[in-house]
């Protein structure tokens, strides 16, 4: 479908430059914040106006627009995009009785202040999206990639998923129940039994393009569905490994979203037992936290693994002696609703 | 390629609760727009003027019999398109839920339309109000996917105010791709005192109804509304009643500011360039264009140069949001329909309220609704960040 | 306040408010273009600068054009400020 020839990431762990994935770096008060880079590169004049997800976002994409890499196309996928800006810009007409606001943060708060600013930084004027749609904005943004890469052979498209926890991002999924209640340390998330994850935040972004050659990874099949039937789910899961089993694509390694939430802990759990026994099972979200595109960080850390990088034991599910990946299976589920499935090899 | 057709439409705006209702008042020069609102308690009620949808959110949850709670006013406007749009596709319940049938929708407001609520639960000064998983963009297409048991590709798009011509794009790319046999497209938003205050702090509301591309415009309406196309294969019509051919689309970024458009234009000009390509049709095919028009000083100006760039002799065109305001994220979808009503009544609406065109480009739209032959029909939807959408709509 | 005073104050704010963090306000001086050359800004802070002057010095101006002849550097808005504040 496609090939990723670069990719960087910025999230709670040490994932941009120099990447340390067997030191666990633990959440402050109860969320897992992104290790922001120092930005140097983006000049002073646009950083000023970017709040973290624009910032993270064009952080993560700033090795590729620092190395001139051909971008002919920008394809961002959040689920929340500028909330912070938004709030602000709330918290004023309030403040200000809807008096004279100050613009910046509601232009800022619009979901495409990523591809838009990616776009100007670059000078690019072709093709520039960003998909909204929750737990599938990454998906979906993955999805244009492929079917633009289809009307335009040759070309190079920047995809990236990215999301950040604000106060009042917080406060509201805490109040829809999305986190656990008692603060619990990320290295035993997957222990407590418990409703609720624990809040991350992050941005991967990928160099995609229809060129094999040099490719670190490609993404071979991809579905997605909405459903809170767990059969539904492991049926259709089945038939996408069926669909997708080939002598080249023997699935040897499932990363899964797990995301410590026992009430959505069925659903990964009937996917596993429909792989064989023996395939060794990776988790992702106690590094990442849980957020809308936490599967643009799962799908870095896939490209990671194929690539042979020495795998943490604290990813392994159960304990096993694991031999580099070829082929990963990548499912994900968003608040038991929006599930995904993506199958990827080197 | 597999083309790419029109098979049932829904529309609610400030000038109707359908198809039917919204042609009416297009035909008889009938704006929408008026210096009422009485959504929300907002110190803009009867100052400023909108193009409110006249039916309140209660009257809107009864007759859509809606009884989830923390459903917002932009899902009700979704849903009241959607479901005109089903009806009139005669889109069968199975082929609904078909794993087939994808939807791409928009939003740029989505339960921001509760602003205080919003406020309220972001600065955790509630135990919760029914609305915390309503907030997002997402909400709406949610909401539909639930209530109709879908079971396709399903996607929102918030790329500002070009954001559902994007969703008609893509929903065509994913049938194109093989992602879908057949799609349901469109976007919905409805006002909200966020977007009222964020366009207001940038001056760009205007204080009387907006006259677009007119020397003196001021600056733009915010409007409200939903609209939901089908679209099918070719393959699949079989003798069903067919509105319009999808022939082109494009999207292109001006790369300029975030949140006005360049002097020379180059997102609008390679927009409406890129669309003419995919449709393989030259300038001069282009019967009529349905402007973005907003109303503002920079939109008009640049608009305006960029067609003259591309066509020389710029085609007819006009902006209908001088009858419904501007929508948002809805008005790449209302507009969409507007433009295939254009080609199915080979009619052009006016552009209301023009008295001197803009000295820099002369140009002079559409003034009162003419019948005219309509072939091929382009839209165009400009958004923040440069963000440049076009469509065309070709007679079947 | 003197002039002086005024324009030192001015530039703090003008920093804080456009969160301008790179920006030493005693490095601004006092005849530097805003727009454009000089610090950069854009037409979006030119609405900011509006904000700020009603916001601390009780100044409405109606019209952002009238706005871009008053924002021409410190000089200029200081004069302004003088003539024109209301606290």
């Amino acid at each position: 479908m496609l090939y990723i020839h670069r990719t960087y990431c910025i999230s709670p762990q040490q994932t941009f430059g120099q990447v340390d994935l067997e030191t666990i770096q633990e959440p402050a008060n109860k969320r897992l914040l992104a290790m922001e880079p120092n930005y140097e590169g983006i000049p002073p004049g646009v950083l000023r106006r970017m709040g973290r997800a624009v910032r993270m976002g064009v952080g993560a994409s700033l090795p590729l627009i620092k190395e001139g890499l051909p971008i002919d196309g920008i394809i961002i996928g959040t689920g929340k995009g500028g909330m912070e800006d938004c709030i602000k810009f709330l918290n004023q007409i309030v403040q200000y009785e809807e008096g004279l606001l100050a613009p910046g943060n509601f232009v800022q708060s619009t979901s495409n202040a990523v591809a838009a600013q990616v776009g100007m930084m670059t000078k690019n004027k072709s093709y520039n999206s960003t998909h909204v749609h929750r737990g599938h904005a990454f998906e979906n943004a993955l999805i244009d990639a492929v079917m633009q890469l289809n009307q335009f052979p040759g070309k190079n498209f920047l995809l990236g998923g990215l999301d950040e926890i604000s106060d009042f991002d917080y406060n509201i999924e805490e109040l829809d129940g999305a986190y656990k209640k008692d603060p619990v340390s990320n290295k035993v998330l997957f222990d407590v039994d418990s409703a609720g994850s624990i809040a991350g935040e992050g941005a991967a972004v990928f160099l995609v393009n229809d060129q094999p050659a040099d490719a670190l990874a490609s993404i071979r099949a991809l579905h997605i569905l909405h459903s809170e039937d767990e059969k539904l789910v492991a049926d259709t899961f089945r038939q996408f490994v069926e669909k997708n089993r080939n002598a080249a694509d023997t699935i040897d390694f499932f990363l899964s979203g797990e995301s410590g939430d026992n009430r959505t802990r069925k659903f990964y759990t009937a996917c596993e037992s429909a792989l064989p026994a023996s395939t060794p099972v990776a988790r992702f979200k106690h590094l990442s936290g849980e957020y809308c595109t936490a599967s643009a960080f799962g799908l870095w850390l896939a490209c990671r693994l194929v690539q042979g990088m020495a795998l943490p034991a604290h990813l392994l599910k159960s304990p096993a002696s694991v031999s580099t990946p070829q082929t990963i299976l990548l499912y994900n589920n968003y608040k038991g609703v929006q599930h995904s499935f993506m199958l990827l090899r080197k | 390629m597999s083309r790419i057709f029109v098979t049932g439409m829904g529309v609610i705006s400030a000038i109707g609760h359908s198809v039917a209702q919204n042609r009416q008042h297009l035909v008889s020069g009938t704006c929408g727009i008026q210096r009422a609102l009485d959504l929300f308690p907002t110190k803009y009620a009867g100052l400023l003027p909108f193009g409110q949808v006249r039916t309140s959110t209660e009257t809107l949850v009864k007759q859509l019999q809606v009884t989830d709670p923390g459903v917002t006013r932009t899902s009700l406007l979704a849903l009241h398109a959607f479901n005109e749009m089903l009806e009139d596709a005669q889109l069968s319940p199975e082929d609904l839920a078909s794993p087939e049938t994808a939807l791409a929708g928009a939003s740029t407001v989505g339960g921001m339309c509760l602003t205080d609520e919003l406020f309220a639960d972001a600065n955790h000064h509630t135990n919760g109000s029914p609305y915390t998983s309503s907030y997002d963009c997402a909400s709406v297409n949610m909401f539909l996917q639930k209530r109709y048991g879908l079971k396709g590709i399903i996607n929102t798009i918030n790329t500002a105010c070009s954001s559902s011509a994007n969703s008609i794009m893509y929903g065509a790319m994913l049938m194109r791709n093989g992602f879908a046999r057949r799609a349901i497209v469109g976007g919905t938003d409805s006002l909200a005192k966020y977007t009222i205050n964020g366009f207001n702090a940038l001056h760009i509301l205007s204080r009387e109804k907006c006259t677009p591309f007119d020397e003196n415009r001021n600056g733009l309406n915010l409007g409200e509304g939903a609209a939901f196309l089908l679209l099918e294969k070719e393959e699949d019509i079989n003798g069903k009643k067919v509105y319009a051919e999808l022939t082109g689309y494009c999207n292109a970024n001006d790369a300029y500011h975030p949140s006005s458009l360049s002097d020379e234009g180059d997102g609008p000009y390679l927009s409406m360039q890129g669309a003419l390509q995919v449709a393989g049709l030259t300038p001069g095919q282009i019967d009529f264009i349905n402007a973005h028009g907003t109303g503002t000083e920079n939109n008009d100006e640049v608009e305006g140069r960029a067609m003259l760039r591309l066509f020389n002799t710029a085609p007819a065109f006009a902006s209908t949001k001088s009858f419904t305001g501007h929508t948002l994220g809805a008005a790449g979808a209302i507009e969409a329909v507007y433009s295939i009503l254009s080609l199915v009544h080979q009619e052009a609406y006016a552009n209301l309220r023009f008295t001197k065109p803009v000295p820099s480009t002369g140009l002079t739209p559409v003034l009162a609704h003419s019948p005219m032959p309509v072939r091929h029909v382009m839209s165009n939807s400009f958004g923040f960040g440069g963000n440049c959408s076009s469509l065309i709509f070709s007679k079947p | 306040m003197e002039t002086a005073e005024l324009k030192q104050q001015l530039k703090k704010q003008i920093v804080q408010f456009l969160n301008l963090t790179s920006v030493n306000p005693d490095d601004i001086k006092d005849d530097e273009p805003l727009f454009g050359e000089g610090l950069g800004l854009d037409s979006i802070d030119s609405i900011e600068l509006i904000v700020l002057l009603s916001r601390e010095y009780g100044i409405e101006i109606k019209d952002p054009k009238e706005g871009r002849k008053i924002l021409v550097d410190i000089n200029t808005i200081a004069a302004y400020i003088e003539q024109h504040r209301t606290k």
